[in-house]
């Protein structure tokens, strides 16, 4: 983390327009922090009147770690709260989003007071179920905004800036790989600046070691398996659709990340391993070898607890740029907190959300209790979140933060994510088992996305 | 004296209590049908010509219908669930008759237990058997490509591959109901008259002559219930490719069920999914018509 402080000072319209970029925030950490431990303090005595006011139960829905962060931070708000009860319910993932769409569409009939929504379903469930969420805004949630990345803000805003979810986890790319196998293969892990050079070491270390490069669910029948696909297309800025909502993912990024895909498949680093939880603890266990895995900032976490004999022998770094030069930085999903429309106790669930979500305390109680990685720029900037990792012997969250502080366009997932991921990973299947041409299956997605959904191509 | 009173008491219950009896004791079936089962029907039958625009449900009359008839994906599903049906329901039901005669022949030893263990698999639930037939299929550590193997057969890619995933289904669909069917034709079997195997017998008819001629005429009814009741499962086919292959490799196992949920629970699109619904039922109803009338006819 960026150390730079700057004099005291009265601020000047040029700060107040601090907010808008991750970028700039960095480099005002100083008196940022200073901000948002203001306005932290505001909060918990704006929330400290309401105390006795507030009762009932509320219910959270989330699934597995990401519940056991929202529980920890219960007891801190129980402090300021005593008279509401919090129930943290892990009712699975993906369970979740079918119990949530199901609710959504019976009128919000059944849903608990604050559900823990996905990046991929919230701009979803805004436009399809206009009052199935609350309007935060409407509560004084844009108070929260400077504190966040502004792109994955957005991501939790409707199209006219209402907000409807306060950002949760914030997943950068993470880019793990094997030390000993590029060591074994004399490939030196700082050499590689591209994913071109990326797949020439996967050919040196398949040739040496026997282990393919990477994995992927060639078939895709336990998962969407589009991971690396929208890794590669978001390191050159791109995705399946643009900020006006046309098609891209025919676009040349979207093409040049299949042709990626099929050229290290054609030349047999690519293991055909299924998706799903247990395969990706085979491999980072070390039960199936591969040199690198390309995944989302939370899975560090996951390393060290899973897998603990593999330490030192797994390294963490930015993921290489498709261009020479380009980004090495991509967000890779999160998820959101936001309050049913239905609940018939909007005001507590409100400040739970607030409390976990927007205080340094809770976000510090949550980080805690799940190790999610959190997007509140107090929390990135707060004493002891950047330590160094034994396990992989680097400063972990640094990575993640420098990650947010590059220029990563807004990924616009529109209410058509779920068919776009549908249509890729079917084109990309074609690909991988049949090697068919990447051009022409893309096209053929983005034609079957336009059919389905009424939007433009974007030339 | 009673028998004086006796008659206008049972008149008076016969001219009120008695007509509305029969219907209070049928009401509460009647209220869980209205409420599970007509009202949802009349309901997707709005939903399926309305949209969700801009977060309104608009009417679109039969705009999800068109939509519908130009659907390559919807064409896809329905093939695939055709050819599903037109290998698996056979194929199935060969076996079953097979099996219901092994079970009711005096040649069998422990009859009660293999009649249980082929009808087992039917009460397994759905999360369990998905576990076990993906664990069974799992093309690197799975058993069935260990089998193989020992043999000197080559690994067969059973649910990443577009056709061994279709075979792949079509066998389990096989061993989860195929001990259904056979018990419903056990059954029939026992209202065969004994006499007429023993007077076919004593005219000189082969086994196979018996079984033609004798068992399959008498099975006939139960045989028109497991086809039109099988074909029916089989067209609304959805849990086996949920919990196998997800509808994949590229849509190679999607059915139209699959294709229904995916567009109601992923994609939010109700309207669209209530269409699928109601085509659905269409094709059900015209191949239930056509099989009832040819299975008919052959009766006669």
């Amino acid at each position: 983390m960026r150390t730079e402080r700057r004099g005291i000072g009265p601020r000047n319209p040029e700060e107040e327009k601090l907010d808008n970029t991750v970028r700039r925030l960095f480099a005002a950490t100083g008196r940022l922090t200073r901000l948002a431990l203001a306005t932290t303090a505001l909060a918990t005595l704006a929330t400290g009147a309401l105390a006795e006011e507030l009762s009932g139960t509320i219910t959270v829905w989330s699934w597995t770690a990401p519940a056991d962060g929202l529980e920890a931070a219960v007891a801190g708000f129980n402090k300021l709260h005593p008279g509401v009860t919090v129930k943290v319910e892990d009712v699975g993932n993906p369970a979740i989003w079918d119990k949530i769409t199901a609710g959504m569409a019976a009128g919000g009939a059944g849903l608990a007071d604050v559900l823990n929504i996905g990046i991929d379903y919230i701009g979803n469930y805004i436009e399809t179920f206009p009052t199935g969420l609350v309007n935060l805004s409407e509560v004084g949630a844009n108070d929260l905004a400077a504190q966040f990345p502004s792109g994955m803000w957005a991501s939790g805003s409707s199209a006219d800036g209402a907000v409807y979810g306060i950002p949760y986890e914030v997943n950068t790319s993470g880019f793990f790989y094997r030390k000993d196998l590029f060591d074994q293969a004399g490939v030196d892990i700082n050499s590689i600046a591209t994913w071109d050079d990326l797949l020439e070491a996967g050919k040196k270390i398949k040739e040496a070691t026997g282990a393919p490069l990477i994995s992927m669910d060639k078939a895709a029948t336990v998962a969407d398996s589009a991971g690396l696909w929208q890794l590669l297309t978001n390191l050159q800025g791109s995705f399946y659709f643009n900020a006006a909502g046309e098609i891209t993912m025919n676009g040349p990024a979207g093409l040049r990340s299949l042709e990626w895909i099929k050229k290290a498949n054609d030349a047999g680093v690519v293991a055909d391993i299924p998706g799903g939880w247990d395969n990706f603890m085979l491999q980072i266990k070390g039960q199936t070898n591969v040199a690198v895995i390309p995944a989302a900032s939370w899975a560090a976490g996951v390393f060290e607890n899973e897998a603990p004999d593999m330490a030192g022998k797994w390294g963490l770094r930015l993921p290489p740029s498709v261009e020479p030069g380009g980004l090495t930085a991509a967000i890779s999903g999160g998820t959101y907190l936001s309050v049913a429309g239905t609940s018939p106790n909007k005001q507590a669930a409100w400040e739970f959300v607030k409390y976990a979500m927007g205080t340094l305390e809770g976000q510090q109680a949550t980080y805690e209790g799940g190790g999610m990685f959190p997007g509140f720029k107090p929390m990135l900037e707060s004493d002891g979140f950047v330590k160094k990792s034994a396990y992989f012997d680097a400063e972990v969250n640094k990575f993640f933060i420098d990650e947010l502080g590059q220029n990563t366009p807004t990924v616009n997932y529109t209410t058509d994510y779920a068919r776009a991921l549908k249509a890729y990973t079917d084109a990309q299947t074609q690909v991988l088992l049949s090697g068919a041409d990447p051009k022409t299956v893309l096209d053929e997605a983005a034609a079957l996305v336009a059919g389905q959904t009424g939007r433009a191509i974007a030339n | 004296m009673t028998s004086k009173l006796q008659p206008a008491t049972r008149r008076r219950w016969r001219g009120s209590a008695p007509r509305l009896t029969p219907y209070l004791f049928l009401l509460p079936v009647l209220v869980l049908f209205a409420g599970f089962k007509v009202y949802p029907y009349l309901y997707a039958a709005w939903l399926s010509l309305t949209k969700i625009i801009k977060g309104q449900t608009t009417f679109v009359g039969l705009g999800n219908y068109g939509r519908l008839a130009a659907d390559p994906i919807f064409y896809k599903a329905l093939t695939n669930t055709l050819i599903i049906l037109v290998t698996q329901v056979p194929l199935m039901l060969g076996l079953a008759l097979l099996l219901a005669v092994a079970f009711n022949s005096a040649l069998l030893k422990f009859r009660a237990f293999w009649r249980t263990a082929y009808f087992v698999p039917i009460v397994m639930g759905l999360v369990a058997y998905g576990i076990l037939f993906s664990t069974l299929l799992n093309s690197h550590h799975g058993l069935v490509n260990f089998l193989l193997e020992s043999v000197g057969l080559p690994r067969v890619p059973w649910l990443a591959d577009p056709v061994w995933a279709k075979v792949s289904i079509i066998i389990a669909l096989t061993w989860h109901y195929t001990g259904n069917s056979a018990v419903i034709y056990l059954a029939q079997l026992q209202s065969i008259p004994g006499e007429l195997y023993e007077a076919a017998e004593i005219d000189g008819a082969t086994a196979w002559q018996r079984f033609w001629h004798i068992t399959l005429p008498g099975l006939r009814p139960a045989i028109t219930l497991t086809v039109v009741l099988s074909t029916i499962g089989t067209l609304q086919l959805f849990d086996e490719p949920y919990v196998l292959t997800n509808g994949g490799p590229n849509n190679a196992t999607l059915t139209i069920g699959m294709y229904l949920y995916q567009n109601g629970f992923k994609y939010f699109d109700f309207g669209y999914a209530s269409a699928i619904g109601y085509v659905l039922t269409g094709i059900i109803g015209v191949i239930a018509l056509i099989q009832f009338r040819f299975l008919r006819e052959k009766q006669a």
